[in-house]
């Protein structure tokens, strides 16, 4: 049993973290309360904030009017990617990019995929369909085959290296290691690379990534950049490590694993959450909660036949009409109906249609943030957990 | 130009057991099959391999044919056949004067019947409605149709059979008022072969009069739509079946690691490109969840439709129509079969096969309920345990398929689609439905050399669709997370693209 906190989070994705990170970094004590790793971990790691336009923070003007971002506003939003940034660079995870300016990244299957910031491995991966690079594959590697980009970039080859293990996770394991990476870096150097640039899977290590890629490139002589792979994903995990991290650098504590149990409410404020563990129960106490668990893959929204439900307080959720027109017929015509499904709120962050008081909501379960049509994911998560927090200490200052 | 006996039109379970027939007789053939083995009504149907229980109070001749095939094949099809065993289950409020109708038509048909208590049946089945008035037992079995045709097609080709899949016959030729051979264009090159025979069967199901109308013909057949939903586990072992008149939602089997639930029963005009409507599924769920109650809350992993190609009588609807088959002599050459079942398939492809050789004036025996089904010995048959002899490189984690497994069809001769290893190997027929893993086969089949990787992405393109047109309709719950899962991953993290 805890005293209460000054806020509690619950999701411990991005915007849960960068929340948490925002109020612990100026002397609140916050908490994060989580099922489990969040799904950013699943995702390529980079920051998408709007893929539509050169710049993506002059095109948030023209999203619909109920969009998430524009509670944060243009500057709201750089100084958010900005603060991201900075914790980032400290976790010896920086990332690279202009927040006023979109950039692309190759994927496995050769594709051009824009995006806005990106982990410094993947500074120099936008290449373009007519420019040469060579690809380090690695033997029977399971979720990564070179020919889906050779054949679209028709200068591009590829070598491949046996690491003794297929999966994406294995092979990031072994070059944690120094004997794998000096054989590998000595196999690279034997094949006498003649393009430019060298990409690879993304699988150079987990933690100590910075060091394998600087090494790599310096003894190389070649520009070498990661392309993200299937989940799991390890610019995805690093990505949170960082964070959390972070969070725990700034005295924030987190409760991993658990469900949220139950909700303990009086009157117009919510008083604490117990969060069922293995063998025991957790009973967190706060004096503002910011709601951060994310849309439906992460389970902050669950929709049944007819209806979309928030899973936590089961605040009043929007979604669009019956289940016949929540998605279209089309696979890739991204931005289905049930996207814009989600909580509404106010100015403040603050959940419509209900009285409670010291509530805040942030990230993808907010309604209208349609991610996938907008390809705003973690900007929006960024930018959104940042304001939430911020509005929620200013509404516990004031009181 | 090829030059045979017997052409058959159509690589589903008649034809593929026409083929088996025909081999085991001596006589030279050719069958020729626009998509892959069973794609069809013959790999859209529950697997249900019938006790004749369903037919035996309206359609007794129907009845008898399937309780007599269902105790041949679960002779000669052990690695293909599942005795899981069948229950009628007769719930609160459903007539027990249809039952007792039902245990009578089961004994006028010799249909093997066990009448079980609640407590009994909950002792077999134990996610079943505890509130059920009594079950009735039925051997029904579960049935992997793809198998089926798979295990036919290996004595065929044992034999010096020539099989012809993705090939669509385009003409029937003929000359002098007699069919004497047909063209078929291959799929991917688009080049067009002549074949020429004495005897062409028309096998095409649903499909039936597009192919009779090459030759000028037509076939008596009413199409009916019975759409299934897929569950991520098995709810029950026993195929379980509802005591009642024949209606929508009556039926569960359990099929490897999965069970299918359905049907219903809507007239169509065109056996191509059919869909599954959301309400359907909230039918067949509803239903479902009458017999067995935590159907409710299982995630549905896809929905799917095939259409029925019943021979055709006047007035009645969908149900009601007699589920017998019949062959139909065009005059010149042609013949069609129609009607049927999937249980049937052999006894039709005897009844066909005595009817070439007639035509041919030869007198031999038809040895296909005897003889077991060639190739069952290199199957693993059901246990998933068998399957993990090899745990490293596994390529479709549900299905626990081996990178080996999709090595070994990709270089198969034939193998051209990524539906001829889904077939095969049964890779992607999980609870993620190929979401995972048909990036990783198609990746191995370029690597195979098997096909471009234009080839592949237009693939990987089109399954997609196929797949998600399939998931659509059951979107919710779970299963709706999983979906948004494997958007993000081919839309977000490949960006990946509608058209090159």
């Amino acid at each position: 049993m805890n005293a209460a906190y000054d806020a509690v989070i619950i999701g411990g994705g991005i915007s849960g973290m960068m929340a948490a990170i925002t109020l612990a970094g100026r002397g609140k004590r916050v908490a994060v309360v989580s099922k489990g790793d969040p799904v950013c971990c699943f995702s390529t790691g980079c920051v998408d904030v709007l893929a539509e336009g050169e710049n993506p923070l002059k095109g948030i003007r023209s999203l619909p009017e109920h969009h998430p971002y524009h509670l944060v506003g243009e500057t709201g939003i750089a100084e958010a990617l900005e603060l991201f940034r900075g914790i980032m660079s400290e976790e010896g995870l920086p990332y690279v990019g202009d927040v006023h300016a979109n950039r692309k990244v190759l994927t496995s299957l050769g594709r051009s995929k824009v995006t806005c910031l990106v982990p410094e491995t993947m500074e120099f991966g936008g290449v373009d369909p007519h420019e040469s690079f060579h690809i380090l594959s690695f033997h029977k590697m399971k979720d990564f085959y070179p020919q889906y980009i050779t054949s679209r970039c028709e200068k591009s080859a590829y070598s491949t290296f046996d690491a003794g293990i297929t999966t994406t996770a294995g092979i990031a394991e072994c070059f944690e290691d120094g004997g794998f990476l000096d054989t590998f870096v000595a196999w690279v150097r034997g094949r006498a690379i003649q393009e430019e640039r060298i990409a690879v899977p993304a699988v150079l290590g987990r933690r100590n990534c910075g060091a394998v890629y600087h090494r790599i490139g310096a003894e190389c002589g070649r520009r070498v950049f990661e392309i993200p792979t299937l989940p799991p994903s390890m610019p995805g995990l690093r990505l949170f490590g960082g964070l959390k991290n972070a969070l725990l650098r700034r005295k924030g504590d987190v409760y991993w694993g658990g469900g949220i149990y139950s909700v303990e409410k009086l009157n117009d404020q919510i008083e604490a959450v117990t969060l069922t563990g293995p063998g025991r129960n957790t009973r967190v106490e706060g004096k503002a909660f910011i709601l951060a668990t994310g849309s439906f893959v992460s389970g902050g929204l669950q929709a049944s036949r007819d209806a979309v439900m928030e899973t936590v307080f089961n605040l009043p959720a929007y979604f669009p009409g019956t289940r016949d027109v929540w998605f279209q017929d089309d696979f890739f015509a991204a931005g289905h109906e049930i996207e814009k499904a989600g909580i509404r709120v106010d100015a403040s962050f603050r959940p419509l249609g209900t009285e409670i008081e010291n509530l805040f909501v942030c990230g993808s379960v907010l309604a209208f943030s349609e991610v996938m049509k907008y390809r705003c994911g973690h900007g929006m998560a960024i930018a959104t957990g940042v304001a939430a927090a911020k509005t929620c200490m200013g509404a516990y200052d004031a009181v | 130009m090829i030059r045979t006996d017997v052409i058959i039109i159509g690589g589903g379970s008649t034809g593929c057991g026409i083929a088996r027939d025909l081999a085991l007789r001596g006589i030279e053939h050719c069958l020729i099959e626009r998509g892959d083995f069973a794609t069809g009504a013959t790999g859209a149907c529950h697997g249900l391999l019938h006790s004749g229980g369903r037919y035996a109070v309206n359609d007794p001749e129907a009845a008898a044919d399937c309780f007599a095939e269902n105790t041949i094949l679960q002779k000669i099809g052990r690695k293909c056949v599942e005795r899981t065993g069948g229950l009628f289950v007769r719930l609160p409020g459903d007539s027990k004067r249809y039952r007792d109708t039902f245990l009578k038509g089961c004994g006028v048909v010799g249909i093997t019947t066990e009448e079980l208590s609640p407590s009994r049946a909950l002792d077999l089945v134990p996610a079943l409605n505890p509130s059920l008035e009594e079950a009735i037992r039925v051997p029904d079995c579960s049935i992997d149709p793809f198998r089926l045709c798979m295990l036919n097609i290996t004595s065929s080709q044992k034999r010096g059979g020539r099989i012809l899949t993705h090939h669509t016959v385009t003409d029937i030729i003929r000359e002098h008022g007699r069919c004497v051979g047909v063209t078929a264009r291959e799929e991917i090159t688009s080049g067009v072969k002549e074949i020429r025979g004495k005897i062409i069967i028309n096998a095409t199901g649903a499909w039936g009069n597009q192919v009779a109308r090459l030759a000028g013909g037509s076939v008596p057949i009413t199409l009916s739509k019975g759409s299934l939903v897929v569950t991520n586990h098995r709810i029950t072992n026993m195929v379980v079946n509802r005591l009642r008149p024949a209606s929508d939602g009556d039926i569960v089997v359990p099929n490897e690691a999965v069970c299918l639930a359905g049907t219903t029963s809507i007239p169509v005009a065109d056996p191509d490109g059919i869909g599954v409507d959301p309400a359907e599924v909230d039918i067949i769920a509803t239903q479902a969840q009458e017999m067995l109650p935590d159907f409710g809350a299982t995630r549905l992993i896809r929905t799917y439709a095939g259409v029925r190609p019943l021979v055709q009588s006047d007035g009645e609807n969908g149900r009601s129509i007699s589920r017998g088959f019949r062959i139909i002599d065009h005059g010149d050459g042609l013949f069609s079969i129609v009607g049927g079942k999937l249980t049937t398939y052999r006894l039709m492809a005897e009844k066909m096969t005595d009817t070439v050789m007639a035509v041919f004036g030869l007198k031999r025996p038809c040895r296909t309920a005897e003889l077991p089904l060639e190739g069952q010995e290199e199957l693993s048959g059901y246990p998933l345990s068998k399957r993990l002899k090899n745990l490293e490189d596994i390529v479709c984690e549900c299905e626990l398929v081996t990178t080996d497994a999709v090595e070994r069809v990709a270089g198969q001769v034939g193998t051209r689609h990524l539906g001829d290893i889904q077939h095969r190997t049964r890779l992607g027929m999980g609870p993620c439905q190929g979401g995972f893993c048909t990036y990783r086969a198609l990746g191995i089949m370029q690597e195979k050399g098997k096909m471009t990787p234009e080839e592949s992405m237009a693939m990987l393109r089109a399954f997609l669709q196929r797949r998600f047109k399939g998931i659509k309709p059951a979107l919710w719950g779970d299963q709706l997370r999983e979906e948004q899962l494997i958007e993000s991953i081919y839309l977000g993290i490949l960006n990946m693209e509608q058209e090159q």
